[in-house]
């Protein structure tokens, strides 16, 4: 059967709509990202006929990604440069308004100490009741009222299967599926059927996963990567030799993970990755998983 | 000795037509190129009684120069609409509070359009809005000033994304935003173009009184 999988023409994408927060001022972890695709009416397959039969059977995977919420620490050598820039600037840079104010402030207060002062000679205009020490003072009891949240979090960074761990790397879903006969760890794919699209396909595979329910957007309709394999010389026919796994980007916008079915589910940085999936595999899967 | 100039000769008389060839066509050149002797018909006159008269003219051999007219009103170029393989006009809008920041990812944001090829239409900054944050004191109706944002706004206008670099392109981009900065790419419409501009309020007025 020949999968409508063009790349070029999928659907037509007249609006396009996207908006994205970089700042974590909210409670949710996640970006909000909306994407809206209008004229996203199902493109049913218009080759009515014949198909060549393929011995491939076809699969949908979705890649399921949550982007990083924090920025990494540094490295040691990043720490030194960014101090001596900071050094640098700061022994360029200018006093600014407040400062010299400061040093004003300063200055009047020894001149007042002296023994032969005369208010009289001051420019009263220039006097204020707040001086520029006592505002930052202000500025600074009010700094301490801020918490900010933890950078890092242990306990929550071991839990794999909770998607609020590691928050300053990319992480990415893996699901243990059963494949012929053997559990394994994969990209959670489903067959392709007759009619839809591959996208349709993943998008599918997202949502039937059982015990959570994770609001993604997929980034376009082209697939990120594909994996082909055969299967073993006993199954193998005529009419089926392999599969190929096609696999669709997705972005993570929020999730509900229920407790329960948590040894399902792993989310996984780059580094991590070989411990889970199979070399092959995991060679494919590497090439479009970015990571900074 | 005497074998030296028998040689020349000879060579001289192997090759005198192709002498004579080169020496028309080299005198037609200078013929053309000389502005004294090369206008010597009788319908261009260059010179008066000194020969070397306009032996300097060179300005008509540069290319001629169009001056361009003061500033000409901006007018919005026919926006694109976007076909099945290609998006039409976008607009890449980065905003914040901090400026460095926004500068330095709209930077790599057009540097990245550069590196992958896509066409970068237009590149500018929207007009920086002021925010001022007034805090009620605590238990009384006192207001403070508390303190002024300011947001600053870049955008990068793209023409003709590829559908088949889109994903690649908006996952680079989310994966290197920076904290503090918003990213939001929508497309390009007519009032987009004319946020650019100031509002005018006396042509309005003017505009309101006639109608």
């Amino acid at each position: 059967m020949a999968a409508p999988t063009c790349k070029m023409v999928a659907r037509p994408l007249r609006k396009f709509l996207t908006c994205v927060s970089g700042t974590c001022l909210q409670n949710n972890a996640y970006r909000r990202l909306s994407l809206a695709t209008p004229g996203s009416n199902v493109v049913k397959s218009s080759e009515p006929g014949v198909h060549a039969v393929s011995p491939w059977k076809l699969h949908g995977a979705v890649c399921l990604q949550r982007l990083p919420v924090i920025t990494k620490d540094l490295s040691p050598l990043e720490e030194e440069f960014n101090k001596l820039m900071h050094q640098m600037e700061l022994e360029r840079s200018l006093l600014s308004e407040h400062e010299l104010r400061l040093l004003e402030d300063a200055e009047r207060m020894s001149r007042k100490q002296e023994a032969d002062y005369d208010s009289d000679e001051e420019d009263v205009a220039d006097q204020d009741i707040l001086t520029a020490q006592d505002m930052e003072d202000a500025w600074e009891q009010k700094r301490r009222q801020f918490q900010p949240a933890p950078r890092l979090n242990e306990p929550s960074d071991m839990d794999r299967s909770s998607a609020d761990r590691c928050l300053g790397d990319s992480l990415l879903l893996l699901v243990k599926q059963r494949v012929g006969s053997e559990e394994l760890w994969l990209l959670p794919h489903l067959q392709w059927e007759a009619g839809e699209t591959l996208r349709q396909t993943a998008e599918r595979a997202l949502c039937s996963l059982p015990g959570a329910d994770f609001k993604a957007t997929f980034l376009g309709n082209t697939p990120c990567g594909v994996y082909k394999y055969k299967f073993p010389k006993a199954i193998r026919t005529e009419s089926s030799v392999g599969a190929k796994i096609f696999f669709f980007k997705a972005l993570l916008s929020s999730s509900n993970p229920s407790p329960t079915q948590r040894e399902a589910f792993a989310w996984v940085k780059k580094s991590e990755l070989q411990n889970y999936l199979k070399p092959e595999y995991l060679n494919q899967v590497d090439r479009f998983f970015i990571s900074i | 000795m005497n074998y030296l100039p028998k040689k020349l000769q000879f060579a001289f008389a192997q090759h005198s037509p192709v002498l004579a060839l080169a020496a028309s066509t080299f005198w037609a050149s200078v013929l053309k190129q000389h502005p004294v002797l090369g206008t010597l018909s009788p319908n261009v006159r260059r010179y008066r009684s000194m020969p070397t008269h306009g032996i300097g003219r060179y300005k008509y051999l540069l290319p001629k120069v169009v001056h361009k007219k003061k500033k000409e009103r901006m007018k919005m170029k026919p926006i694109k609409a976007g076909t099945e393989v290609e998006y039409g006009d976008l607009n890449v809008k980065v905003f914040g509070y901090d400026m460095t920041l926004v500068e330095h990812y709209s930077q790599y944001v057009h540097n990245l359009c550069n590196r992958l090829k896509i066409q970068v239409a237009e590149s500018y900054a929207l007009p920086t809005k002021s925010t001022e944050i007034i805090v009620m004191q605590e238990k009384s109706t006192k207001m403070y000033a508390d303190a002024m944002l300011k947001t600053h706004m870049r955008v990068i206008q793209l023409s003709g994304l590829s559908v088949t670099i889109c994903p690649v392109f908006i996952e680079v981009l989310l994966q290197n935003q920076p904290e503090g900065v918003e990213l939001s790419v929508k497309e390009h419409t007519e009032i987009d173009f004319l946020r650019r501009f100031k509002a005018r309020p006396e042509l309005e007025e003017l505009k309101s009184k006639i109608s």
